[in-house]
Protein backbone atom coordinates (compact mmCIF):
# COMPACT_ATOMS: atom_id res chain seq x y z
CA UNK A 1 0.00 0.00 0.00
CA UNK A 2 1.32 3.29 -0.89
CA UNK A 3 1.87 6.39 1.61
CA UNK A 4 0.73 10.01 1.55
CA UNK A 5 3.53 12.42 1.94
CA UNK A 6 2.59 13.62 5.37
CA UNK A 7 2.69 9.55 6.50
CA UNK A 8 5.75 9.67 5.06
CA UNK A 9 7.20 12.77 6.77
CA UNK A 10 5.81 11.54 10.01
CA UNK A 11 7.23 7.93 9.83
CA UNK A 12 10.61 9.48 9.47
CA UNK A 13 10.27 11.98 12.44
CA UNK A 14 9.30 9.16 14.30
CA UNK A 15 12.01 6.95 13.47
CA UNK A 16 9.33 3.92 12.26
CA UNK A 17 9.52 2.32 8.58
CA UNK A 18 5.79 3.46 8.12
CA UNK A 19 3.04 5.06 10.37
CA UNK A 20 -1.09 5.01 9.03
CA UNK A 21 -3.54 7.39 10.09
CA UNK A 22 -5.09 7.50 13.52
CA UNK A 23 -1.65 6.49 15.10
CA UNK A 24 -0.16 8.74 17.19
CA UNK A 25 3.51 8.73 17.38
CA UNK A 26 6.15 9.78 19.50
CA UNK A 27 8.82 11.96 18.14
CA UNK A 28 12.13 13.68 18.74
CA UNK A 29 12.87 16.03 15.56
CA UNK A 30 16.42 16.90 15.15
CA UNK A 31 15.70 20.09 13.00
CA UNK A 32 15.83 23.26 14.61
CA UNK A 33 13.47 25.09 16.70
CA UNK A 34 11.88 28.53 16.05
CA UNK A 35 10.67 30.67 18.66
CA UNK A 36 9.26 33.19 18.02
CA UNK A 37 7.70 36.95 18.83
CA UNK A 38 10.69 37.28 21.61
CA UNK A 39 8.85 40.66 21.69
CA UNK A 40 5.72 39.29 23.34
CA UNK A 41 6.57 38.76 26.86
CA UNK A 42 9.28 37.14 27.72
CA UNK A 43 7.52 34.24 28.53
CA UNK A 44 10.18 31.58 28.20
CA UNK A 45 12.39 32.56 30.99
CA UNK A 46 9.81 33.56 33.05
CA UNK A 47 8.05 29.98 32.45
CA UNK A 48 11.38 28.00 33.04
CA UNK A 49 12.31 29.85 35.73
CA UNK A 50 8.99 28.56 37.66
CA UNK A 51 10.02 25.29 36.25
CA UNK A 52 13.37 25.66 37.95
CA UNK A 53 15.00 24.32 34.52
CA UNK A 54 17.90 25.91 33.83
CA UNK A 55 19.18 23.98 30.40
CA UNK A 56 17.86 23.89 26.77
CA UNK A 57 17.57 20.49 25.44
CA UNK A 58 19.76 21.85 22.25
CA UNK A 59 21.04 25.20 22.85
CA UNK A 60 22.11 25.68 19.15
CA UNK A 61 19.09 24.43 16.95
CA UNK A 62 17.06 27.44 18.85
CA UNK A 63 16.27 30.36 16.97
CA UNK A 64 15.19 33.51 18.50
CA UNK A 65 13.15 36.38 16.91
CA UNK A 66 11.27 39.29 17.20
CA UNK A 67 8.86 39.08 14.72
CA UNK A 68 4.50 39.67 14.73
CA UNK A 69 5.40 43.20 15.85
CA UNK A 70 7.86 44.24 13.28
CA UNK A 71 9.24 47.09 15.60
CA UNK A 72 9.55 48.05 19.51
CA UNK A 73 7.01 50.75 20.26
CA UNK A 74 5.31 50.47 23.57
CA UNK A 75 6.92 51.06 26.76
CA UNK A 76 5.38 48.78 29.19
CA UNK A 77 2.92 47.12 26.74
CA UNK A 78 3.06 42.91 26.94
CA UNK A 79 3.49 43.25 23.28
CA UNK A 80 5.73 45.28 20.50
CA UNK A 81 8.16 45.26 24.08
CA UNK A 82 12.06 46.04 23.46
CA UNK A 83 12.36 45.01 27.30
CA UNK A 84 10.69 41.52 26.86
CA UNK A 85 12.89 40.88 23.59
CA UNK A 86 16.08 41.95 25.53
CA UNK A 87 15.57 39.77 28.71
CA UNK A 88 14.90 36.49 26.04
CA UNK A 89 17.86 36.95 24.34
CA UNK A 90 19.72 37.80 27.88
CA UNK A 91 17.99 34.43 29.22
CA UNK A 92 19.09 32.58 25.61
CA UNK A 93 22.50 33.63 25.48
CA UNK A 94 23.19 32.29 29.11
CA UNK A 95 21.89 28.92 28.68
CA UNK A 96 24.12 28.70 25.66
CA UNK A 97 22.18 29.66 22.48
CA UNK A 98 24.95 31.36 19.68
CA UNK A 99 24.77 34.56 18.26
CA UNK A 100 24.21 33.65 15.02
CA UNK A 101 20.68 32.28 16.08
CA UNK A 102 19.70 35.20 17.27
CA UNK A 103 17.90 37.60 15.01
CA UNK A 104 17.43 41.51 15.14
CA UNK A 105 15.30 44.04 13.47
CA UNK A 106 15.90 44.75 10.10
CA UNK A 107 17.20 40.71 9.20
CA UNK A 108 13.84 39.14 9.51
CA UNK A 109 10.20 39.92 8.91
CA UNK A 110 7.31 37.54 9.40
CA UNK A 111 8.78 34.16 10.72
CA UNK A 112 6.55 32.10 7.92
CA UNK A 113 8.12 34.22 5.15
CA UNK A 114 10.95 33.36 7.33
CA UNK A 115 11.34 29.52 7.22
CA UNK A 116 10.77 29.17 3.76
CA UNK A 117 13.27 32.21 2.57
CA UNK A 118 16.50 31.06 4.83
CA UNK A 119 15.83 27.45 3.87
CA UNK A 120 14.63 26.59 7.04
CA UNK A 121 11.57 24.55 6.39
CA UNK A 122 13.01 21.88 4.16
CA UNK A 123 11.17 19.53 2.30
CA UNK A 124 10.47 16.28 3.53
CA UNK A 125 11.11 17.64 7.38
CA UNK A 126 9.07 18.69 9.99
CA UNK A 127 9.35 22.26 10.83
CA UNK A 128 8.39 22.88 14.67
CA UNK A 129 7.75 26.71 16.23
CA UNK A 130 6.83 28.50 19.42
CA UNK A 131 2.84 29.59 18.84
CA UNK A 132 1.47 30.51 15.67
CA UNK A 133 -1.03 28.27 14.02
CA UNK A 134 -0.04 29.58 11.10
CA UNK A 135 3.60 27.82 11.15
CA UNK A 136 1.80 25.10 8.66
CA UNK A 137 2.42 27.37 5.59
CA UNK A 138 5.51 25.31 5.12
CA UNK A 139 3.16 22.67 3.41
CA UNK A 140 2.89 24.86 0.81
CA UNK A 141 6.94 23.37 0.01
CA UNK A 142 6.20 19.93 1.01
CA UNK A 143 7.34 20.50 4.50
CA UNK A 144 5.03 19.70 7.68
CA UNK A 145 5.21 22.60 9.88
CA UNK A 146 3.67 22.36 13.38
CA UNK A 147 3.29 24.79 16.71
CA UNK A 148 4.12 23.73 20.05
CA UNK A 149 2.16 26.67 21.22
CA UNK A 150 1.87 25.39 25.40
CA UNK A 151 3.74 22.50 24.55
CA UNK A 152 6.95 24.95 23.94
CA UNK A 153 8.50 25.48 27.01
CA UNK A 154 8.51 21.80 27.51
CA UNK A 155 9.94 21.08 24.15
CA UNK A 156 12.41 23.56 24.63
CA UNK A 157 13.69 21.30 27.69
CA UNK A 158 13.15 18.06 26.25
CA UNK A 159 13.63 17.92 22.50
CA UNK A 160 10.04 15.33 22.61
CA UNK A 161 6.80 15.80 21.48
CA UNK A 162 3.99 13.90 19.69
CA UNK A 163 1.98 13.84 16.65
CA UNK A 164 -1.29 11.79 15.75
CA UNK A 165 -1.13 10.91 11.79
CA UNK A 166 -3.81 12.45 9.51
CA UNK A 167 -5.97 11.06 7.03
CA UNK A 168 -5.77 12.88 3.62
CA UNK A 169 -7.58 14.62 1.35
CA UNK A 170 -6.90 15.05 -1.93
CA UNK A 171 -8.01 18.32 -4.05
CA UNK A 172 -7.42 18.03 -7.53
CA UNK A 173 -7.28 21.51 -9.62
CA UNK A 174 -8.05 21.17 -13.26
CA UNK A 175 -7.98 23.92 -16.18
CA UNK A 176 -6.25 27.20 -15.91
CA UNK A 177 -6.23 30.40 -13.65
CA UNK A 178 -7.70 32.92 -15.24
CA UNK A 179 -5.90 36.45 -14.62
CA UNK A 180 -5.96 38.16 -11.27
CA UNK A 181 -7.28 34.94 -9.75
CA UNK A 182 -4.54 34.02 -6.68
CA UNK A 183 -4.31 31.16 -4.77
CA UNK A 184 -5.69 33.22 -2.02
CA UNK A 185 -9.02 32.71 -4.40
CA UNK A 186 -8.54 28.84 -4.77
CA UNK A 187 -8.04 28.46 -1.02
CA UNK A 188 -11.53 30.49 -0.10
CA UNK A 189 -13.21 29.05 -2.91
CA UNK A 190 -12.30 25.41 -1.51
CA UNK A 191 -13.28 26.46 2.21
CA UNK A 192 -16.90 27.79 -0.01
CA UNK A 193 -17.62 24.49 -1.16
CA UNK A 194 -16.84 21.92 1.55
CA UNK A 195 -17.28 24.16 4.74
CA UNK A 196 -15.45 25.04 7.91
CA UNK A 197 -15.72 21.30 9.00
CA UNK A 198 -14.77 19.99 5.65
CA UNK A 199 -11.41 18.63 6.23
CA UNK A 200 -11.47 17.77 10.16
CA UNK A 201 -7.87 16.82 11.43
CA UNK A 202 -7.35 15.79 7.75
CA UNK A 203 -4.67 17.30 4.96
CA UNK A 204 -5.64 18.72 1.91
CA UNK A 205 -3.21 17.42 -0.38
CA UNK A 206 -3.43 19.75 -3.54
CA UNK A 207 -2.70 18.51 -6.91
CA UNK A 208 -3.52 19.00 -10.40
CA UNK A 209 -2.92 21.38 -13.57
CA UNK A 210 -3.48 24.58 -11.65
CA UNK A 211 -1.07 23.76 -8.33
CA UNK A 212 1.52 22.42 -10.85
CA UNK A 213 1.74 25.82 -12.73
CA UNK A 214 0.93 27.96 -9.34
CA UNK A 215 4.48 29.65 -7.98
CA UNK A 216 5.41 28.97 -4.55
CA UNK A 217 4.09 32.47 -3.36
CA UNK A 218 0.42 31.81 -4.09
CA UNK A 219 1.49 28.05 -2.81
CA UNK A 220 2.45 29.48 0.65
CA UNK A 221 -0.38 31.67 0.70
CA UNK A 222 -3.03 28.53 0.33
CA UNK A 223 -1.13 26.58 2.40
CA UNK A 224 -1.00 29.32 5.72
CA UNK A 225 -4.69 29.04 5.91
CA UNK A 226 -5.70 25.30 5.68
CA UNK A 227 -6.89 25.13 9.38
CA UNK A 228 -9.95 27.41 8.44
CA UNK A 229 -11.30 24.44 6.71
CA UNK A 230 -10.98 22.70 9.96
CA UNK A 231 -7.78 20.89 8.16
CA UNK A 232 -4.01 19.82 9.73
CA UNK A 233 -2.16 21.12 7.56
CA UNK A 234 -2.01 21.24 3.74
CA UNK A 235 0.38 19.74 1.24
CA UNK A 236 1.34 20.22 -1.76
CA UNK A 237 4.20 17.74 -3.29
CA UNK A 238 7.00 19.03 -4.01
CA UNK A 239 8.24 19.74 -7.48
CA UNK A 240 11.90 20.98 -9.33
CA UNK A 241 10.65 24.88 -8.78
CA UNK A 242 10.64 23.54 -5.13
CA UNK A 243 13.98 21.57 -4.82
CA UNK A 244 15.34 24.51 -7.09
CA UNK A 245 14.70 27.49 -4.29
CA UNK A 246 15.99 25.66 -1.38
CA UNK A 247 19.35 24.42 -2.84
CA UNK A 248 19.73 27.89 -3.84
CA UNK A 249 19.22 28.85 -0.72
CA UNK A 250 20.90 26.29 2.07
CA UNK A 251 23.76 23.35 2.29
CA UNK A 252 22.10 21.39 4.27
CA UNK A 253 20.78 18.33 3.09
CA UNK A 254 17.34 17.59 2.35
CA UNK A 255 14.98 14.26 1.72
CA UNK A 256 11.70 15.51 -0.35
CA UNK A 257 8.98 13.57 -0.02
CA UNK A 258 5.78 12.78 -2.34
CA UNK A 259 2.72 10.98 -2.51
CA UNK A 260 2.69 7.75 -3.67
CA UNK A 261 0.44 6.90 -6.77
CA UNK A 262 -1.20 4.36 -4.97
CA UNK A 263 -1.30 6.05 -1.35
CA UNK A 264 -4.55 5.67 0.36
CA UNK A 265 -7.20 9.37 0.54
CA UNK A 266 -10.46 9.58 2.06
CA UNK A 267 -11.79 11.21 -0.43
CA UNK A 268 -10.87 12.95 -3.77
CA UNK A 269 -12.72 16.51 -4.59
CA UNK A 270 -12.38 17.77 -8.35
CA UNK A 271 -12.82 21.69 -9.01
CA UNK A 272 -12.38 23.03 -12.89
CA UNK A 273 -9.88 26.11 -11.64
CA UNK A 274 -10.65 28.34 -14.74
CA UNK A 275 -14.65 28.84 -13.27
CA UNK A 276 -12.82 30.61 -10.03
CA UNK A 277 -13.71 34.13 -9.55
CA UNK A 278 -12.03 36.17 -6.99
CA UNK A 279 -13.56 35.29 -3.55
CA UNK A 280 -14.83 37.29 -0.31
CA UNK A 281 -15.12 36.16 3.22
CA UNK A 282 -17.66 37.98 4.64
CA UNK A 283 -18.08 38.62 8.30
CA UNK A 284 -17.59 37.99 11.39
CA UNK A 285 -17.45 34.04 10.19
CA UNK A 286 -14.50 33.03 7.95
CA UNK A 287 -16.33 30.35 6.63
CA UNK A 288 -19.19 32.34 4.57
CA UNK A 289 -17.43 32.78 1.42
CA UNK A 290 -19.28 35.16 -2.26
CA UNK A 291 -17.92 35.29 -5.25
CA UNK A 292 -17.00 38.81 -5.54
CA UNK A 293 -19.54 40.21 -7.55
CA UNK A 294 -22.26 39.44 -4.51
CA UNK A 295 -20.17 41.89 -2.27
CA UNK A 296 -19.24 44.54 -4.93
CA UNK A 297 -20.02 48.07 -3.50
CA UNK A 298 -19.70 47.62 0.44
CA UNK A 299 -17.71 50.57 1.26
CA UNK A 300 -14.50 49.92 2.95
CA UNK A 301 -12.33 52.46 4.90
CA UNK A 302 -9.16 50.24 5.56
CA UNK A 303 -7.21 48.07 3.17
CA UNK A 304 -4.41 45.95 3.99
CA UNK A 305 -2.01 43.49 2.52
CA UNK A 306 0.50 41.36 4.69
CA UNK A 307 0.48 38.71 7.12
CA UNK A 308 1.73 35.10 6.52
CA UNK A 309 -1.23 34.69 4.05
CA UNK A 310 0.14 37.65 1.85
CA UNK A 311 3.01 40.21 1.62
CA UNK A 312 5.11 37.98 -0.77
CA UNK A 313 6.86 39.10 -3.80
CA UNK A 314 3.73 38.19 -5.99
CA UNK A 315 1.28 39.82 -3.62
CA UNK A 316 3.30 43.33 -4.08
CA UNK A 317 3.75 43.24 -7.59
CA UNK A 318 0.55 42.56 -8.14
CA UNK A 319 -0.74 45.12 -6.11
CA UNK A 320 1.64 47.88 -7.63
CA UNK A 321 0.19 46.62 -11.21
CA UNK A 322 -3.40 47.74 -10.14
CA UNK A 323 -1.98 50.78 -8.32
CA UNK A 324 0.21 51.77 -11.34
CA UNK A 325 -0.74 55.33 -11.84
CA UNK A 326 -3.80 55.46 -9.93
CA UNK A 327 -4.36 56.79 -6.15
CA UNK A 328 -5.57 55.21 -2.98
CA UNK A 329 -9.26 56.48 -2.16
CA UNK A 330 -8.89 59.73 -0.23
CA UNK A 331 -11.20 57.75 3.03
CA UNK A 332 -9.28 54.95 2.81
CA UNK A 333 -5.80 53.44 4.83
CA UNK A 334 -4.17 51.42 2.81
CA UNK A 335 -1.61 49.40 4.80
CA UNK A 336 1.01 47.10 2.69
CA UNK A 337 3.55 45.25 5.14
CA UNK A 338 6.13 43.10 3.31
CA UNK A 339 6.69 39.86 4.93
CA UNK A 340 10.62 40.51 5.45
CA UNK A 341 13.17 42.85 4.86
CA UNK A 342 14.42 40.49 2.10
CA UNK A 343 11.44 40.88 0.50
CA UNK A 344 11.39 44.81 1.03
CA UNK A 345 14.46 44.92 -0.66
CA UNK A 346 13.07 43.12 -3.47
CA UNK A 347 10.21 45.33 -3.81
CA UNK A 348 12.28 48.23 -4.07
CA UNK A 349 15.10 46.78 -6.35
CA UNK A 350 12.02 46.59 -9.02
CA UNK A 351 10.01 49.63 -8.27
CA UNK A 352 7.13 48.02 -6.48
CA UNK A 353 7.99 50.12 -3.54
CA UNK A 354 8.08 53.30 -5.26
CA UNK A 355 4.59 52.78 -7.25
CA UNK A 356 3.06 51.63 -4.25
CA UNK A 357 4.86 54.95 -2.22
CA UNK A 358 3.33 57.04 -4.48
CA UNK A 359 -0.32 55.66 -4.50
CA UNK A 360 -0.02 56.74 -1.26
CA UNK A 361 -0.01 53.19 0.53
CA UNK A 362 0.99 53.40 4.08
CA UNK A 363 4.48 51.04 3.87
CA UNK A 364 4.98 49.18 7.40
CA UNK A 365 8.36 47.62 9.17
CA UNK A 366 7.86 43.49 7.78
CA UNK A 367 6.44 41.41 10.55
CA UNK A 368 2.67 40.96 10.98
CA UNK A 369 1.36 44.54 10.09
CA UNK A 370 -2.58 44.93 10.84
CA UNK A 371 -3.70 40.90 10.98
CA UNK A 372 -3.02 40.48 14.91
CA UNK A 373 -4.15 44.31 15.31
CA UNK A 374 -0.79 45.16 16.52
CA UNK A 375 0.08 47.77 13.94
CA UNK A 376 -2.80 50.66 12.75
CA UNK A 377 -5.61 48.84 14.53
CA UNK A 378 -9.02 49.60 13.48
CA UNK A 379 -11.07 51.90 15.14
CA UNK A 380 -15.13 51.57 16.33
CA UNK A 381 -17.55 50.47 13.42
CA UNK A 382 -14.51 50.50 10.26
CA UNK A 383 -14.63 47.95 7.68
CA UNK A 384 -11.33 46.77 6.23
CA UNK A 385 -10.73 44.42 2.99
CA UNK A 386 -7.69 42.63 3.64
CA UNK A 387 -5.45 39.74 2.54
CA UNK A 388 -4.32 38.82 6.06
CA UNK A 389 -5.42 35.85 7.29
CA UNK A 390 -9.13 36.10 9.54
CA UNK A 391 -11.80 38.22 10.34
CA UNK A 392 -13.85 37.50 13.96
CA UNK A 393 -14.46 40.70 15.77
CA UNK A 394 -11.60 42.22 17.11
CA UNK A 395 -8.98 40.91 15.53
CA UNK A 396 -7.43 43.70 13.84
CA UNK A 397 -8.62 46.42 16.00
CA UNK A 398 -11.85 47.22 17.74
CA UNK A 399 -14.60 44.50 18.10
CA UNK A 400 -17.04 46.45 16.44
CA UNK A 401 -14.96 46.76 13.29
CA UNK A 402 -15.54 44.63 10.14
CA UNK A 403 -12.96 42.18 8.21
CA UNK A 404 -13.85 41.67 4.31
CA UNK A 405 -11.25 39.14 3.26
CA UNK A 406 -9.84 38.88 -0.22
CA UNK A 407 -7.00 38.30 -2.37
CA UNK A 408 -4.15 41.06 -2.42
CA UNK A 409 -5.54 41.79 -6.03
CA UNK A 410 -9.08 43.07 -4.90
CA UNK A 411 -7.39 44.20 -1.63
CA UNK A 412 -5.79 46.89 -3.61
CA UNK A 413 -9.12 47.19 -6.47
CA UNK A 414 -11.36 47.73 -3.43
CA UNK A 415 -8.17 50.40 -1.73
CA UNK A 416 -8.84 52.70 -4.96
CA UNK A 417 -12.46 52.54 -4.83
CA UNK A 418 -13.14 52.75 -1.45
CA UNK A 419 -15.46 49.95 -1.57
CA UNK A 420 -15.33 46.13 -2.23
CA UNK A 421 -14.18 45.71 -6.30
CA UNK A 422 -13.60 43.04 -8.63
CA UNK A 423 -9.98 43.20 -9.33
CA UNK A 424 -10.56 42.16 -12.88
CA UNK A 425 -11.41 45.35 -13.87
CA UNK A 426 -7.93 47.09 -13.58
CA UNK A 427 -6.14 44.43 -14.99
CA UNK B 1 -5.71 5.40 38.26
CA UNK B 2 -7.22 9.08 37.92
CA UNK B 3 -8.36 10.33 35.03
CA UNK B 4 -11.78 9.22 35.83
CA UNK B 5 -14.95 11.91 35.87
CA UNK B 6 -18.37 12.08 37.41
CA UNK B 7 -20.73 15.23 36.08
CA UNK B 8 -23.78 17.17 34.48
CA UNK B 9 -22.90 18.19 30.86
CA UNK B 10 -23.57 21.15 29.18
CA UNK B 11 -23.96 21.31 25.34
CA UNK B 12 -22.93 23.09 22.77
CA UNK B 13 -22.43 23.33 18.99
CA UNK B 14 -20.20 22.63 15.82
CA UNK B 15 -16.88 24.98 14.63
CA UNK B 16 -16.18 26.71 18.15
CA UNK B 17 -13.75 29.03 17.50
CA UNK B 18 -11.36 29.76 19.86
CA UNK B 19 -11.66 33.29 19.37
CA UNK B 20 -14.59 33.79 19.12
CA UNK B 21 -17.34 31.26 20.56
CA UNK B 22 -15.33 30.09 23.04
CA UNK B 23 -13.70 33.37 23.81
CA UNK B 24 -13.22 36.89 23.05
CA UNK B 25 -10.15 37.04 21.57
CA UNK B 26 -9.52 40.97 21.63
CA UNK B 27 -10.47 41.87 25.72
CA UNK B 28 -7.75 38.61 26.03
CA UNK B 29 -5.14 40.28 23.89
CA UNK B 30 -5.24 43.88 24.76
CA UNK B 31 -5.41 42.48 28.91
CA UNK B 32 -8.66 43.88 29.46
CA UNK B 33 -9.19 40.31 30.15
CA UNK B 34 -6.82 39.04 33.13
CA UNK B 35 -5.45 35.53 32.77
CA UNK B 36 -6.49 35.26 36.09
CA UNK B 37 -10.03 35.70 34.73
CA UNK B 38 -10.29 33.86 31.45
CA UNK B 39 -12.50 31.42 33.83
CA UNK B 40 -15.25 33.90 33.75
CA UNK B 41 -15.15 35.18 30.15
CA UNK B 42 -15.09 31.27 28.68
CA UNK B 43 -17.98 30.88 26.34
CA UNK B 44 -19.89 34.17 26.82
CA UNK B 45 -20.11 34.65 23.67
CA UNK B 46 -22.18 31.50 23.70
CA UNK B 47 -23.85 31.75 26.51
CA UNK B 48 -23.43 34.74 29.21
CA UNK B 49 -23.95 32.98 32.24
CA UNK B 50 -22.15 29.67 31.68
CA UNK B 51 -19.46 30.79 33.79
CA UNK B 52 -21.66 31.62 37.06
CA UNK B 53 -24.04 28.58 36.45
CA UNK B 54 -21.41 25.86 35.85
CA UNK B 55 -20.00 23.84 39.04
CA UNK B 56 -16.94 22.37 39.92
CA UNK B 57 -16.64 18.75 38.35
CA UNK B 58 -18.87 19.40 35.47
CA UNK B 59 -18.23 17.96 31.76
CA UNK B 60 -18.61 20.28 28.24
CA UNK B 61 -19.98 18.35 25.50
CA UNK B 62 -19.43 20.42 21.92
CA UNK B 63 -20.03 19.10 18.14
CA UNK B 64 -17.55 18.87 15.25
CA UNK B 65 -14.41 20.75 14.84
CA UNK B 66 -13.93 21.70 18.71
CA UNK B 67 -11.96 24.52 18.80
CA UNK B 68 -11.47 25.84 15.72
CA UNK B 69 -9.39 28.77 14.66
CA UNK B 70 -5.84 29.90 15.55
CA UNK B 71 -3.78 27.54 18.46
CA UNK B 72 -4.73 30.15 21.25
CA UNK B 73 -5.07 28.02 24.59
CA UNK B 74 -7.12 31.21 26.24
CA UNK B 75 -10.71 28.95 26.73
CA UNK B 76 -8.60 25.72 27.92
CA UNK B 77 -7.56 27.66 31.13
CA UNK B 78 -10.78 29.33 31.34
CA UNK B 79 -12.30 25.68 31.44
CA UNK B 80 -9.33 24.86 34.05
CA UNK B 81 -10.53 27.47 36.43
CA UNK B 82 -14.15 27.07 36.42
CA UNK B 83 -13.47 23.38 37.27
CA UNK B 84 -14.80 21.94 34.32
CA UNK B 85 -13.65 17.89 34.54
CA UNK B 86 -13.10 17.77 30.91
CA UNK B 87 -14.18 17.85 27.70
CA UNK B 88 -16.18 14.93 24.87
CA UNK B 89 -16.46 16.54 21.32
CA UNK B 90 -17.59 14.92 17.81
CA UNK B 91 -14.30 16.23 16.55
CA UNK B 92 -11.23 18.34 17.44
CA UNK B 93 -9.48 20.66 15.42
CA UNK B 94 -6.14 20.09 15.54
CA UNK B 95 -4.50 22.99 17.71
CA UNK B 96 -7.04 22.18 20.63
CA UNK B 97 -6.27 18.38 20.64
CA UNK B 98 -2.79 19.56 21.09
CA UNK B 99 -3.25 22.77 23.75
CA UNK B 100 -5.76 20.72 25.61
CA UNK B 101 -3.45 17.38 26.06
CA UNK B 102 -0.30 19.96 27.20
CA UNK B 103 -2.28 21.78 30.02
CA UNK B 104 -3.94 18.90 31.11
CA UNK B 105 -7.79 19.45 30.40
CA UNK B 106 -8.74 15.92 29.34
CA UNK B 107 -10.56 15.40 26.14
CA UNK B 108 -12.88 12.79 24.27
CA UNK B 109 -13.55 12.42 21.09
CA UNK B 110 -16.30 10.13 19.80
CA UNK B 111 -18.30 11.23 16.55
CA UNK B 112 -22.17 10.60 17.19
CA UNK B 113 -22.31 11.86 20.96
CA UNK B 114 -24.78 14.63 21.00
CA UNK B 115 -27.31 11.96 19.66
CA UNK B 116 -26.49 9.96 22.91
CA UNK B 117 -26.21 12.27 25.24
CA UNK B 118 -28.84 15.20 26.49
CA UNK B 119 -28.08 18.86 28.71
CA UNK B 120 -28.66 18.11 32.20
CA UNK B 121 -27.28 13.93 31.46
CA UNK B 122 -24.84 13.15 34.45
CA UNK B 123 -21.78 11.21 32.83
CA UNK B 124 -19.04 9.00 34.53
CA UNK B 125 -15.69 8.63 32.18
CA UNK B 126 -12.85 6.69 32.92
CA UNK B 127 -9.99 7.97 30.28
CA UNK B 128 -8.08 4.83 31.11
CA UNK B 129 -10.52 1.85 29.84
CA UNK B 130 -11.83 4.03 27.48
CA UNK B 131 -15.28 3.95 29.24
CA UNK B 132 -18.88 6.87 29.32
CA UNK B 133 -22.02 5.41 31.61
CA UNK B 134 -24.70 7.92 30.78
CA UNK B 135 -26.50 7.56 34.54
CA UNK B 136 -29.42 9.31 33.05
CA UNK B 137 -30.19 7.36 30.38
CA UNK B 138 -28.16 4.15 31.94
CA UNK B 139 -26.36 3.68 28.81
CA UNK B 140 -22.48 2.76 28.37
CA UNK B 141 -20.62 4.45 25.52
CA UNK B 142 -17.34 2.78 24.26
CA UNK B 143 -14.39 4.53 23.21
CA UNK B 144 -10.71 3.95 21.91
CA UNK B 145 -8.32 5.12 24.82
CA UNK B 146 -5.42 8.06 23.94
CA UNK B 147 -2.51 5.89 24.11
CA UNK B 148 -0.15 6.09 27.44
CA UNK B 149 1.97 8.56 27.27
CA UNK B 150 -0.54 11.30 26.08
CA UNK B 151 -2.85 10.02 29.65
CA UNK B 152 0.47 10.10 31.58
CA UNK B 153 0.73 13.99 30.32
CA UNK B 154 -3.08 13.99 31.63
CA UNK B 155 -2.32 12.62 34.76
CA UNK B 156 0.42 14.74 35.52
CA UNK B 157 -1.74 18.00 34.70
CA UNK B 158 -0.13 19.44 31.84
CA UNK B 159 3.12 18.91 29.62
CA UNK B 160 5.19 21.08 31.69
CA UNK B 161 4.54 19.32 35.22
CA UNK B 162 4.69 16.05 32.89
CA UNK B 163 8.65 16.71 31.48
CA UNK B 164 9.36 18.16 35.01
CA UNK B 165 8.64 14.46 36.28
CA UNK B 166 11.58 13.36 33.17
CA UNK B 167 13.82 15.69 34.60
CA UNK B 168 13.51 14.96 38.67
CA UNK B 169 13.80 11.04 37.62
CA UNK B 170 16.65 12.15 35.75
CA UNK B 171 15.45 10.77 32.21
CA UNK B 172 15.96 14.07 30.52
Amino acid sequence: MGKTIIEKILAKAAGKSEVSPGEYVEAKPTARFVLLGTDMGPRMPAAFKSMGWDKLWNPKKLILAPEHCGSYTRVGAEFTNRQSHVTTVQWARKLGVPDENILELGRIGNCHHIAVEKGWALPGSVYLSGPDGHSITVGGVGCFGSCLSAGATSFMRSGWTWFRVPESIKFNITGKLRDGIMGRDVYEYILGQIGPAGAIYQVMEMVGPVIDEMSIDGRLSMACLAMFTGAKTMMVNPDQKVIDWFKARTNEPFEPQVSDPDAKYIKTYTFDGSKIEPQVVIPPHRHIVKNVSETVGVPVTNAFIGSCASGRDEDMIMAARILKGRKVHPKVMFNITPGSSAAMQRMSEQGVLATLIEAGVFICAPGCGMCPGFYTPLAENEVCITSSTTNYPGRMGDESAQVYLGSPATVAASAIEGKITDPRKYL
Amino acid sequence: MALKFKGKVWVFGDNLDVDNELFPFRKGDSGEIKPSEFGQWVMTNVDPDFPRKAKKGDIVMTGTNMGCGHDHAEAIKGFLQLGISMVISESFNRNWLRNAIYLGLPIVEYPGIKKMVKEGDVLEVDLHTGEIKNITSKQTIKFTPLPEFLLDILEAKGIDRYTDNQVKAGKI
